[in-house]
């Protein structure tokens, strides 16, 4: 039975390279009165496959804003790849940024640009000076953002317009703009909370596809705990801005998860609030949630083939 | 009963949420203070009005003056059609690359002046409040000063024009750059990119169409203004005009006054078409362009997807690319700038700034100067209540929903085009032709020009508002003007008050200009300042101007706050 805040080396499986790539050490974040994020600790290990579980509010965007520097914590440190991000400005904060790929729950792609324009907004940091349409990017790097759309399977959309797109297309594009970085580290912000259920289980699929092909270590906010359980490799519950929650999902069920947000919390309405947020509520017809039903079968044959 | 019958309107219901809504109530005083000082307005705009003294049967008894005036001109003839081919190209060229030259300098002052890229609250208030400040000084004064400092030439009108465009434009920029979808732009970030990368990357696609839509509509305003310039000695159809009328040459005067009109009046529909085309919708992909293109063969796939297909909307941005660059290039060749005199231009300056500092009253006393500044408040009162109540008959038949059938609309449409098309110094010419010279001339001129502008921003907010207690009124049976009364103008008074001081804050710079033609008030020493060298009462009347610009600005600002 797993604990609550289990240290994340007991699961690091022995296939994966020893060596934290994130540490987080004692961040605590506040917005005016709102305190996002409470003496949050946590280290992930390279090429280790990270869940963020927790309601809307719950810090897990705050968190991963932390991690690609676009906030910095009131205390304590976040070092990612060897560096503390809090202290990095200019240069080597855009260096560290390109290391660290983002995939947005909104897609955030330019919607009057063509799709291969976007995936080559990701290549920035690597040119020096504005880019202005395709003329300005270097030939190999044209043919490399090809590539990538290849691998999201959307290479014939190259030069549509983004925002003629369907939602999961534009996800895809998405992932596609993170390969452009090379990156090591993979964050991802509710990536399929504005999908439908196919396209969400399309996405995710990919994402862990690409995350075990290229040995990415990958952070994933996501808030359904049967999508969690099915495609992650750990779980980090967070509940009002503080870990409840940090295990293997190997083993884990439903129930136990439930569990140990039920411990921490005191108020039924909030526990119900969890229940139909986090999707552990059974629906009206007794039936687990489509999306979990759909993943299940992709994702752990996935992970069967890593191990 | 308003309620039942009310739906809510998808794209209304956005702006009401996104539109920040104040937890508490702004406090009474206030709004009392507001609304004190918006009698007083009307009250002195009452009293200008009747001070100017239009009355009716003067106009009719020197009707006479203008049938003999008619009578000896005889026809209207115009230059040469070669020469006259040159000017018009000139004019335009010259306006053209003005309006580019405010585009460009528009760009960091509007990424200062936006909340979201500002690298600082300060810069946010330095960029607006220099936008502003350059607003206020009217592009004639820019351009006297340029003459001095250059030869003649192009070189003062485009200078003069860009600078003044540039307060206009900045605003715009700033204010579309605010309205952007910010996610993308932070996407670019968290993928490393430096500011000038999110900037090209992130906001400029996304700010283009309505950027260049901007920039148009102030060609458009530029077109007009570059009449005065020949005043002043810029070149161009402006130039020739003055001359005409100088050397009492009436029948060329006119005529290339019409030629002008003509001008303005194509170049208002050419850009107001383009403009519907970039903020417009998505191509249909059936238009004679696509039926051309698919019979030549290019269907918008190719095979090798290693390189751009020439795809519909590549090959229509090439066009209108190529098309954008070449007429800039002519202009440019046209206007056959000196480009030395950018060089040699340092060298006079602080020459000439020592002629215009300190400022004085020359050989005026300050209650002869104030009075005249205080005819041009008259003027520019007195003219924004005429276009008021002129465009709320005229505008709000031009809005939909208020126009008894599309064929109306469309009619007051039309009419509001062509008077938005008439520069109104040609019509000071021709009032003053009619009144003879004074404050009259320039008050209707002023209030007729003003229907153009304020006319269309009228309909166009009638349009805009909540179709909900329309619907109620006359479900409830009542007539047309019922309706009118009772739901469709309530709502359109708020941006009716907004539209109105922007439209004496406009006023009092024109009437300025008008005074420059023989129309009256402060303008008149301008001009005769300018033209005796007496650079340091132009100083002073510039300063006069400035402060009343900024004033009423702000007053705009603090009636747009309070009336929210």
């Amino acid at each position: 039975m797993p604990g609550l805040t289990q240290p994340p080396q007991a699961i690091t499986g022995p296939a994966v390279a020893a060596g934290p790539v994130i540490a987080v050490r004692g961040v605590t974040k506040t917005f005016g009165e709102t305190t996002a994020l409470h003496d949050v600790s946590l280290t992930v290990a390279r090429g280790e496959i990270v869940v963020l579980l927790g309601l809307s509010g719950s810090g897990k965007s705050t968190l991963l804003r932390h991690l690609d520097g676009l906030d910095r914590p009131d205390t304590g440190t976040v070092t990612v790849l060897g560096a503390t991000v809090s202290r990095l400005r200019g240069r080597p904060l855009r260096a560290l940024r390109g290391q660290v790929g983002f995939v947005f729950q909104q897609f955030e792609l330019v919607g009057s640009l063509t799709v291969l324009e976007n995936v080559l907004t990701g290549a920035l940091f690597r040119v020096r000076g504005p880019r202005l349409g395709l003329w300005g990017y270097r030939r190999d790097l044209q043919l490399a953002a090809l590539g990538h759309l290849d691998r999201v399977g959307l290479l014939t959309h190259a030069y549509q317009r983004a925002d003629t797109l369907s939602g999961g297309q534009q996800q895809r594009v998405g992932i596609a703009r993170a390969l452009m970085q090379n990156p090591r580290i993979l964050l991802a912000d509710e990536p399929v909370a504005s999908l439908d259920p196919e396209s969400s289980a399309q996405v995710m699929a990919l994402i862990r596809e690409i995350a075990i092909d290229s040995g990415l270590t990958v952070v994933c906010s996501l808030h359904q705990v049967d999508l969690a359980l099915s495609w992650g490799d750990r779980i980090v519950g967070l509940r009002h801005g503080e870990v409840v929650l940090d295990t293997a999902t190997q083993g884990l069920s439903k129930q136990n998860v439930m569990e140990i947000y039920g411990r921490v919390t005191t108020s039924t309405a909030e526990l119900g609030a969890i229940e139909t947020e986090l999707g552990t509520a059974p629906d009206e017809d007794g039936e687990p949630d489509e999306q979990g039903e759909l993943d299940l079968q992709t994702f752990s044959s996935a992970r069967d083939n890593r191990r | 009963m308003t309620l039942t019958l009310e739906r809510p309107q998808p794209g209304q219901a956005d702006t009401t949420t996104l539109t920040p809504r104040r937890s508490q109530r702004r406090a009474r005083p206030e709004k009392v203070a507001a609304g004190l000082t918006l009698v007083v307005l009307v009250t002195a705009s009452v009293v200008s009005l009747i001070s100017v003294d239009i009355s009716l049967p003067q106009m009719i008894a020197s009707w006479s003056n203008a049938t003999r005036f008619f009578d000896r001109v005889g026809i209207i003839s115009f230059p040469a059609p070669g020469e006259l081919l040159y000017l018009t190209a000139l004019t335009v060229g010259l306006v053209l690359l003005g309006t580019l030259f405010a585009a460009v300098f528009s760009v960091p002052l509007a990424w200062l002046a936006a909340a979201n890229t500002s690298p600082g609250r300060g810069w946010m208030v330095f960029a607006r409040f220099l936008g502003v400040a350059i607003r206020a000084v009217p592009d004639v004064v820019l351009a006297m000063v340029f003459v001095l400092m250059f030869s003649l030439g192009t070189l003062p009108g485009i200078l003069a024009i860009g600078i003044h465009s540039i307060g206009m434009i900045s605003k715009m920029f700033a204010d579309a750059i605010e309205q952007i979808d910010d996610g993308p732009r932070l996407a670019i970030r968290a993928a490393g990119a430096t500011r000038l990368q999110e900037f090209f990357s992130g906001v400029l696609p996304q700010v283009l169409p309505s950027w260049v839509a901007t920039v148009l509509h102030r060609n458009d305003i530029n077109l007009r203004g570059s009449v005065i310039l020949g005043y002043v000695g810029v070149a161009g159809l402006g130039l020739e005009m003055s001359y005409a009328f100088k050397s009492l040459n009436y029948s060329l005067g006119l005529g290339i006054a019409v030629v002008i009109f003509a001008l303005c009046v194509v170049m208002e529909i050419v850009s107001s078409a383009v403009r519907t085309v970039m903020l417009g919708f998505a191509p249909t992909r059936h238009g004679i362009g696509d039926r051309l293109l698919r019979r030549i063969g290019v269907t918008g796939v190719t095979a090798d997807a290693s390189h751009h297909p020439w795809t519909y909307a590549r090959i229509r941005n090439a066009v209108w690319g190529t098309l954008a660059a070449l007429i800039v290039i002519g202009s440019i060749w046209i206007c056959d700038i000196k480009w030395g005199d950018i060089l040699t231009f340092w060298s006079y300056l602080p020459e000439t700034a020592a002629k215009f500092w300190p400022p004085s009253f020359g050989a005026y006393d300050a209650p002869v100067m104030l009075a005249a500044m205080g005819e041009t408040i008259a003027i520019a009162l007195a003219a924004t209540i005429l276009t008021l109540l002129a465009s709320i008959v005229i505008g709000s038949l031009a809005a939909r929903n208020v126009a008894p059938n599309p064929r109306v609309r469309a009619g007051f449409r039309l009419v509001l085009v062509t008077i938005r098309g008439i520069p109104e110094i040609i019509l000071a010419i021709v009032l003053i032709v009619v009144t003879g010279l004074g404050t009259q001339a320039g008050t209707i001129a002023l209030a007729i020009g003003g229907i153009g502008l304020l006319g269309k921003l009228l309909a166009d907010s009638l349009e805009e508002v909540r179709p909900g207690p329309e619907q109620a009124l006359r479900a409830a049976g009542a007539t047309r003007l019922q309706v009118y009364a009772g739901a469709t103008a309530p709502q359109g008074m708020k941006a009716l008050i907004g539209h109105s001081f922007y439209m004496l804050d406009t006023n009092i710079r024109a009437a300025t200009i008008l005074g420059l033609v023989g129309g009256g008030g402060v303008g008149y020493y301008l001009l005769n300042a300018g033209q005796g060298s007496r650079y340091d009462l132009v100083t002073t009347i510039v300063l006069m101007i400035l402060v009343t610009v900024i004033m009423v600005e702000g007053l705009a600002v603090w009636m747009r706050r309070v009336f929210r």
